[in-house]
């Protein structure tokens, strides 16, 4: 218990610390711009390029178009929670694909022997080349009156990336028991899927975690960056698309959609970092986690 | 269970081996022969030790009878059965030098573990973990985990959890060869008093020769390239008591050990490589 409170509250710590970070960050910022006004730099620093930190800011309320209702604020939220719930759902397949992965190819050799490749080739693809073939593919699927739609497709990319570096690390974690551990459960005559239940997928925990942390934040860079190959609307893909090309007369509205997309990755994080310490709670601390 | 104690005690063998051999890397340049024609009785009760210089084969014995490796000839019986059925019908427990606790259990639930996989109902096994750690007095360290407990309790918990389902025969892998010299002693008169009160049968492989006497009703001495028995050493040292390890008497034995060990190094190797293994 008291185990669980001392993550929490060193979790509060390196909360403090990534704030100092971002107050340091904008600093800096600023600082640039500063240094830009007296002597020449290598880039752009104007108001232009690098709008202050307090435009940004403003630009949350400003209306999302010239006499509408919603705030830009209100806009990048909106656009934020939708990718979440794409990313979401590729982070659920992908993992769910991953994990099945991982533990077919450890209980059968052999599979382990032929599927490893396609696994690490499947990465190889660029994602660019990728996203209009499922596009492609995926429009003319239907399963009776359920039709394909673009959403699924990025869905999918997402759940392309975020599989593949929890098959490994689930591969690796459910190959961690040691020799020991295995005979014990051999001398009890446990089942195969008991073993898997009791023994490798427990001891898997700490290779687990962090794969989980990378297939996230795969999740939702993958949405994303379908979102913009695709062309769905409403994530905070487009937002970001859409609003680069206001950047000529507010500057400002792309970060804000950057941001977006920076709370979004947090909150993903942050999610991962629970589940973290749910899951580590009964180890030692000094897991590989 | 009891009904497999009864066949035991009927037959008063728990162990009957008989012309085994084992050979690794069969038909290959490696090519081992880890058993070469092994034969060992061992009755209900008794307490043996296979003791050995590394590569002699002992630990592969104790894991042909465990029926975690197989054999290529020769006949076993675990109180009357082939090693497989043994293992099935759950006839043996077994501790080997690492505790093997698994960290995200409690003490409890790490001895629970054998009774879960046979299927005991929750009141059973929390009542029989509870008598267990009282055995091996560690009541107090039921909800503990096993990452904050030493290395002997640890391997109290281990002997704990090899005894969970009651079964006849007990297989021990070195458990005591990574804990210090006193914790050690500790240990060993710890497992005899188990031994007396369970009246287990126990195969017990070991590189240290005072252990060996000091346990065992017999010391089986086993020799290297190939594998096999070279000698038995019975221990007629009665009850075992705070001077015995003083006594002319295991001075005796332990030298008719040693004596055995040397005596049946034909690679003449063996003394000098074993010497800071004992």
């Amino acid at each position: 218990m008291s185990a669980t409170r001392d993550r929490i509250s060193r979790g509060s710590v390196s909360f403090l610390w990534v704030l100092a970070g971002i107050v340091l960050i904008a600093i800096m910022w600023e600082l640039t711009k500063l240094l830009g006004t007296v002597i020449d730099l290598p880039f752009n620093s104007t108001d232009q390029a690098m709008p202050h930190i307090w435009t940004m800011f403003s630009a949350f309320s400003m209306p999302e178009v010239r006499g509408s209702e919603t705030t830009v604020f209100q806009a990048v939220l909106s656009a934020a929670t939708y990718s979440l719930l794409l990313a979401l759902g590729g982070f659920v397949v992908g993992v769910s694909v991953g994990l099945l992965l991982a533990i077919i190819m450890q209980r059968f050799l052999f599979l382990e022997r032929g599927l490893l490749p396609f696994v690490i080739a499947s990465q190889t693809v660029p994602l660019i080349a990728l996203a209009p073939l499922i596009v492609g593919i995926g429009n003319q699927i239907s399963f009776g009156p359920i039709q394909w739609s673009t959403t699924y497709s990025v869905m999918f990319i997402a759940a392309y990336l975020a599989f593949f570096p929890l098959s490994i690390g689930a591969l690796r974690g459910l190959q961690a028991p040691s020799a020991t551990s295995l005979e014990l459960m051999r001398s009890y005559a446990a089942s195969n899927n008991k073993i898997l239940w009791k023994l490798r997928f427990p001891a898997s925990i700490p290779y687990l975690v962090p794969a989980l942390k990378v297939s996230a934040a795969a999740a939702v860079v993958g949405t994303v960056v379908a979102e913009i190959s695709t062309g769905v609307r409403g994530g905070i893909g487009r937002l970001m698309v859409e609003y680069a090309r206001e950047a000529s007369s507010q500057p400002a509205k792309v970060y804000v959609a950057v941001f977006g997309a920076i709370v979004l990755g947090l909150v993903v994080t942050a999610a991962i970092t629970a589940v973290d310490v749910l899951l580590t709670r009964n180890l030692p601390k000094k897991g590989l986690a | 269970m009891t009904t497999a104690a009864e066949t035991v005690n009927n037959a008063g063998s728990a162990l009957a081996i008989s012309k085994v051999s084992k050979v690794f890397n069969k038909g290959n340049e490696n090519e081992v022969t880890a058993l070469s024609d092994v034969n060992l009785d061992v009755h209900t009760g008794e307490f043996i030790s296979l003791i050995g210089p590394s590569g002699c084969g002992k630990s592969t014995l104790l894991r042909v009878i465990g029926d975690l490796t197989g054999f290529d000839s020769g006949s076993v019986l675990v109180s009357g059965r082939s090693p497989e059925d043994a293992r099935k019908e759950r006839l043996y427990g077994i501790a080997f030098q690492q505790a093997a606790l698994f960290d995200w259990r409690t003490v409890s639930k790490n001895i629970e573990l054998p009774l879960e996989l046979a299927g005991w109902d929750k009141a059973r096994r929390e009542a029989r973990s509870a008598e267990l750690l009282d055995m091996v007095q560690l009541s107090e360290f039921g909800n503990h985990r096993p990452w904050e407990l030493s290395g002997g309790m640890q391997q109290r918990v281990a002997i704990a959890r090899s005894l969970a389902v009651d079964p006849p025969l007990l297989l021990m892998d070195e458990p005591f060869g990574a804990l210090d010299e006193m914790t050690r002693e500790r240990m060993q008169n710890e497992l005899l008093r188990i031994r007396v009160d369970t009246g287990k049968t126990i195969v017990f492989v070991t590189h240290s020769i005072p252990e060996a006497v000091y346990l065992s009703d017999r010391v089986v001495v086993m020799s290297p390239r190939p594998g096999r028995i070279t000698a038995e050493i019975n221990v007629d040292l009665g009850a075992r008591s705070e001077t015995t390890r003083e006594s002319d008497q295991f001075f005796h034995c332990v030298t008719a050990v040693r004596e055995a060990l040397r005596t049946h190094d034909t690679s003449g190797s063996f003394t000098s490589s074993h010497r800071g293994e004992v």
